[in-house]
C-alpha cells in the first residue's frame, strides 16, 4: 500500500510539474464549457439576439401586434432602419430588405405585405426572404416567428377558419352550416343562437390578441393550424447549392485543421534545436532569416495543399461546389494560411520549450475555433462572445470561406474586411514574432 | 595566418532568476595552421559556449573571432565555407537514410552535383559507412551515429574542423575509430579545434592545449608545457580498496590526502620529501604494495593544480 501511495505521489508530483499538461486539463475543458454554456443555455450572459429584418407594409392592427412581439422576442433582434452612406437612418422597405439579405447584411427579413390580413382572407400572409448560410440560425428564426404567432394569437384560427370554409362552400351554405351547428347547441345545451352564431362568425382582433395565452395552444393544434399560415418564403442566396450543409461547415472545420497542422510546423523549430540540427544548419552559410522563411514558405504551402486537397475531398464526396469561384477561395486559402503560419510563428518565439509551444497552441487553436465559429454560428453567441469573436482568426477566415463557396462573392467582395483583416493579421503577428525570435534569440 | 584567432570574447547569459552567467570571460585564443588543438575543462568551464561563437550560433557581447582572417559576422556567411562542425548532439535527421543527409546537408555548399556525390563517397570512406548508406539513420549504433554525424559536417572539405565532445556516451572501439578519423582528417592539412572534459582524449590527440575554467582560458600550450607548469612530475596514488580505506585516518598523518574516483593521492607534509621517503612512510603502515602506483603528472594534476578542483568535479 505504502508503495502504491509513493507511485502516485510520483505521478502527481510530476502531473504538477508539468504546467501545459495542467492547463490541458483543467483550463482548456473550462474554457470550452463556457463557450458550450453560452450557446445552449444557462451560461454567462444571455445569449445574442439573432438580427431580422422587419418590413410592416400592412395597415393592419394584427399585424402591428405581431410585430411588436417580435421586437421584444428573446431570440430576435428586429432591424427596422439603416444607414445610408450620407450617414441617415432611412426606414427599410421590401426591396431594400430583400438586398441586405441578398448582401449578407442580415440573414432574414419578414415582410407583412399589404395583404397580409385582408377582411376576407383566409389566411395570414408573410414574405420571408432568407440565407441559410448558418443552419442552426435559420431554423431558429423560422422557429421563432412561428412561436410567436400560434401562441400570442391563437384564436384567429378559428376566424380564418370559417373564412376558408365560405370560400370553399359559398356564403349560402357557410350561413346554412353556421345555423345548424347554433341550433344544435341550442337544443342540446340550451346556448342562446344568436349568441352561437356571433361568436364563431365575428371575432374582434383586439379581443383576440388580449386572449393570447402562450400555454393555451398545443401540438396537434398547431399542427392543424399552421396550413393557415402562408408563409411566402424565398432563398435569396445559397439555393443553387448542391450540398448547403456541408458548403456551410467546411471552412470552419478547414481553418482549424490547417492551425493544428501549421503550428505544428512552426513548432518544428524547437524540435531541430533540440536534436541540434538548428545549430548544425547555423554554422552553414544559411542566415536566421534564411531559415525562418523557408520555415514560413514551407508551411504556407503546406496550407495551401491541406486546404485545397480537404475542399477537393468535399467537392468529390459532397459535391461541395468548389470550382464556380476557385480563383477566389484560392485567394482565401491564402490568406488564411498566411495568418495561421504567422500564428504557429509566434507561438514559437514566445513558447520556451516544444511541450510549452503545443499546450499554449491547443489551447489557444480550440478556444478561437469554438469562439471564431468553426464549430456554431458566431450568431447564437452572447454578445460579448461575438464582439470577442471578431479579435480570432478563425473568425475572419470562416467568414471569408462563407462569402467565397456560400455567396460567390466576388474579389471585391472578399477584399474588405476579409482579406483585409486576414492579411493584417498575418502582418502584424509575423512582425511580432520576429521581434520576439529576435529578443529571445529562440533561432 | 592562423586558423582561427579568438580575441577578448565575452559571452553574458541574462537570467531571470539569479545574477547574470559570465561563460566566456575575456577569452582570447590563436589556433595555428594545420595543428590538433584541444580545448580541456570541466562541465560547464564555457568550451561549448566558445565553439557556439566560433560557429556563429551565438552572437558575443564583446570581442572579435577570425576564422582564416574572415570576421564571423551574420552579414558575412562566407566564414561559415572554411568550418566544419561536429556538435555534441547526433545533429541528424533519424528518420532518413545516412545518404539522404549527407545530400540534405552537403546541398547547402552550393558544390556541383557531380562534386557533391564524389564529396559523399569519400566522406562515407573515411567514417567507414559505405555499406550502411541506404539504412535509416535511426537504425544505426551510436557509434555508426557519430561517425556519420563527423561525415556530414567534412562534406565541403573545411579547412578548419571543429569538433564539441564528439565521443560523449560512445564506447572505446568507437572512440578509437573517431581518433583515427580525426587523425587522417588532420594529416590531410584540415585544423581541428577539440573540446572535450576528458584529459585522456586531449592527451592523446592534441599537439596543442588550453585549459578552460569558469570562462577564463587558465593555462595554454603544448602537453609539456603544461606539464611543466607542475613541481613535481610523479606521484604517488593508492588504489581504493578495503585495505586502503581502512588506512585513511593513518595516510592523513603522513601527509594531505586528495581522492579521485579510483585513488588517493598523498601530498606529503614535508614538500622536500623525495618518493622514496613516502614509500617507507607507507611500508611502515603495511599496505599492501600492490595497491601503490607511480604515476606521472598528467592534464588532471595540471587542473587540480590551477584550479584546486578536480576535472570531473
Amino acid at each position: 500500500m505504502k508503495n502504491i501511495f509513493q507511485l502516485f505521489k510520483k505521478d502527481l508530483i510530476r502531473f504538477l510539474k508539468d504546467k501545459t499538461a495542467v492547463m490541458l486539463t483543467f483550463l482548456v475543458p473550462a474554457v470550452l464549457i463556457v463557450i458550450f454554456g453560452s450557446i445552449f443555455g444557462g451560461g454567462s450572459g444571455s445569449r445574442g439576439k439573432i438580427p431580422i429584418i422587419v418590413v410592416n407594409e400592412s395597415g393592419v392592427d394584427l399585424a402591428a401586434f405581431l410585430e411588436t412581439e417580435i421586437d421584444s422576442s428573446n431570440s430576435l433582434r428586429s432591424v427596422k432602419n439603416y444607414t445610408d452612406e450620407n450617414g441617415n437612418e432611412i426606414k427599410i422597405d421590401h426591396e431594400k430588405a430583400k438586398e441586405l439579405v441578398i448582401n449578407g447584411n442580415y440573414p432574414a427579413a419578414l415582410v407583412f405585405p399589404f395583404d397580409f390580413f385582408a377582411d376576407t382572407s383566409s389566411a395570414i400572409k408573410f414574405v420571408y426572404y432568407y440565407d441559410p448560410r448558418n443552419e442552426i440560425e435559420s431554423q431558429l428564426i423560422q422557429g421563432t416567428i412561428q412561436k410567436t404567432i400560434f401562441s400570442k394569437i391563437p384564436s384567429l384560427f378559428p376566424l380564418l377558419m370559417q373564412r376558408e370554409a365560405k370560400n370553399f362552400l359559398g356564403e349560402a351554405l357557410s350561413d346554412s352550416f353556421n345555423s345548424d351547428i347554433a341550433n344544435m347547441m341550442s337544443n342540446y345545451f340550451g346556448a342562446n343562437k344568436d349568441s352561437v352564431i356571433e361568436s364563431i362568425t365575428n371575432f374582434d382582433i383586439v379581443k383576440l390578441t388580449q386572449q393570447s395565452d402562450s400555454n393555451s395552444v398545443n401540438n396537434r393544434q398547431a399542427d392543424f393550424i399552421s396550413n393557415l399560415i402562408k408563409f411566402d418564403s424565398e432563398q435569396l442566396v445559397g439555393a443553387e447549392k448542391k450540398n448547403p450543409g456541408v458548403t456551410r461547415i467546411v471552412g470552419g472545420w478547414a481553418i482549424m485543421f490547417l492551425l493544428f497542422t501549421l503550428s505544428g510546423t512552426a513548432t518544428s523549430i524547437f524540435e531541430e534545436k533540440q536534436d541540434g540540427t538548428l545549430k548544425r544548419i547555423f554554422c552553414m552559410p544559411i542566415s536566421r532569416s534564411q531559415f525562418l522563411w523557408s520555415k514560413y514558405i514551407f508551411a504556407i504551402l503546406l496550407g495551401i495543399v491541406q486546404l485545397s486537397v480537404l475542399f477537393l475531398f468535399a467537392y468529390y464526396l459532397y459535391d461541395v461546389d468548389i470550382f464556380s469561384n476557385f480563383l477566389n477561395l484560392m485567394v482565401v486559402i491564402l490568406a488564411s494560411a498566411g495568418a495561421a503560419v504567422a500564428f504557429g510563428m509566434v507561438i514559437t518565439a514566445y513558447a520556451k520549450s516544444l511541450a510549452q509551444a503545443s499546450g499554449i497552441s491547443t489551447l489557444i487553436i480550440l478556444i478561437m475555433s469554438a469562439l471564431g465559429g468553426s464549430w456554431f454560428p458566431v450568431t447564437l453567441f452572447p454578445e460579448w462572445m461575438q464582439f470577442a469573436a471578431k479579435f480570432t482568426l478563425t473568425y475572419w477566415s470562416v467568414e471569408a470561406f462563407l462569402q467565397v463557396l456560400w455567396r460567390d462573392a466576388s474579389f471585391t467582395d472578399i477584399v474588405f474586411p476579409y482579406l483585409v483583416i486576414l492579411i493584417g493579421i498575418a502582418i502584424l503577428i509575423n512582425y511580432l514574432a520576429l521581434y520576439l525570435f529576435k529578443k529571445r534569440q529562440v533561432v | 595566418m592562423n586558423s582561427v584567432e579568438v580575441t577578448n570574447l565575452t559571452k553574458i547569459f541574462k537570467t531571470q532568476v539569479s545574477n547574470n552567467i559570465t561563460a566566456l570571460d575575456n577569452v582570447s585564443l590563436s589556433i595555428g595552421e594545420g595543428i590538433i588543438f584541444g580545448l580541456l575543462g570541466p562541465n560547464g568551464a564555457g568550451k561549448s559556449t566558445l565553439m557556439n561563437c566560433i560557429i556563429g550560433y551565438l552572437n558575443p557581447d564583446k570581442g572579435k573571432i577570425l576564422l582564416k582572417g574572415d570576421d564571423t559576422s551574420e552579414l558575412n556567411l562566407k566564414y561559415r565555407l572554411h568550418i566544419g562542425y561536429v556538435p555534441q548532439e547526433i545533429a541528424l535527421y533519424q528518420e532518413l537514410t545516412a545518404i539522404q543527409n549527407l545530400k540534405i546537408f552537403g546541398s547547402f555548399y552550393d558544390l556541383p552535383a557531380k562534386v557533391l556525390n564524389e564529396r559523399i563517397s569519400s566522406a562515407l570512406h573515411l567514417v567507414k559507412l559505405e555499406d550502411r548508406k541506404s539504412d535509416l539513420v535511426k537504425n544505426f549504433s551510436g557509434g555508426m551515429k557519430r561517425r556519420l554525424n563527423i561525415a556530414v559536417s567534412i562534406l565541403h572539405n573545411p579547412e578548419i574542423i571543429l569538433c564539441d565532445e564528439p565521443t560523449v556516451g560512445v564506447d572505446p572501439q568507437s572512440r578509437n575509430a573517431i581518433f583515427d578519423m580525426l587523425k587522417e582528417l588532420n594529416k590531410q592539412g584540415k585544423t581541428i579545434l577539440y573540446t572535450t572534459h576528458y584529459m585522456e582524449e586531449a592527451e592523446r590527440l592534441c599537439n596543442k592545449l588550453a585549459i578552460i575554467d569558469n570562462g577564463k582560458i587558465i593555462a595554454e600550450g603544448t602537453l609539456s608545457e603544461l606539464i611543466a607548469l607542475l613541481e613535481k612530475r610523479e606521484t604517488i596514488k593508492i588504489r581504493k580498496a578495503p585495505a586502503s580505506e581502512k588506512m585513511i585516518e593513518s595516510l592523513k598523518k603522513i601527509g594531505e590526502v586528495t581522492e579521485t574516483d579510483f585513488h588517493y593521492e598523498i601530498i606529503p607534509n614535508n614538500s622536500n620529501s623525495k618518493n622514496s621517503e613516502l614509500f617507507n612512510e607507507l611500508e611502515k603502515l603495511q599496505l599492501p604494495s600492490h595497491l601503490l602506483e607511480l604515476s606521472s603528472a598528467s592534464l588532471e594534476d595540471v587542473f587540480l593544480m590551477l584550479t584546486g578542483r578536480s576535472l570531473r568535479d
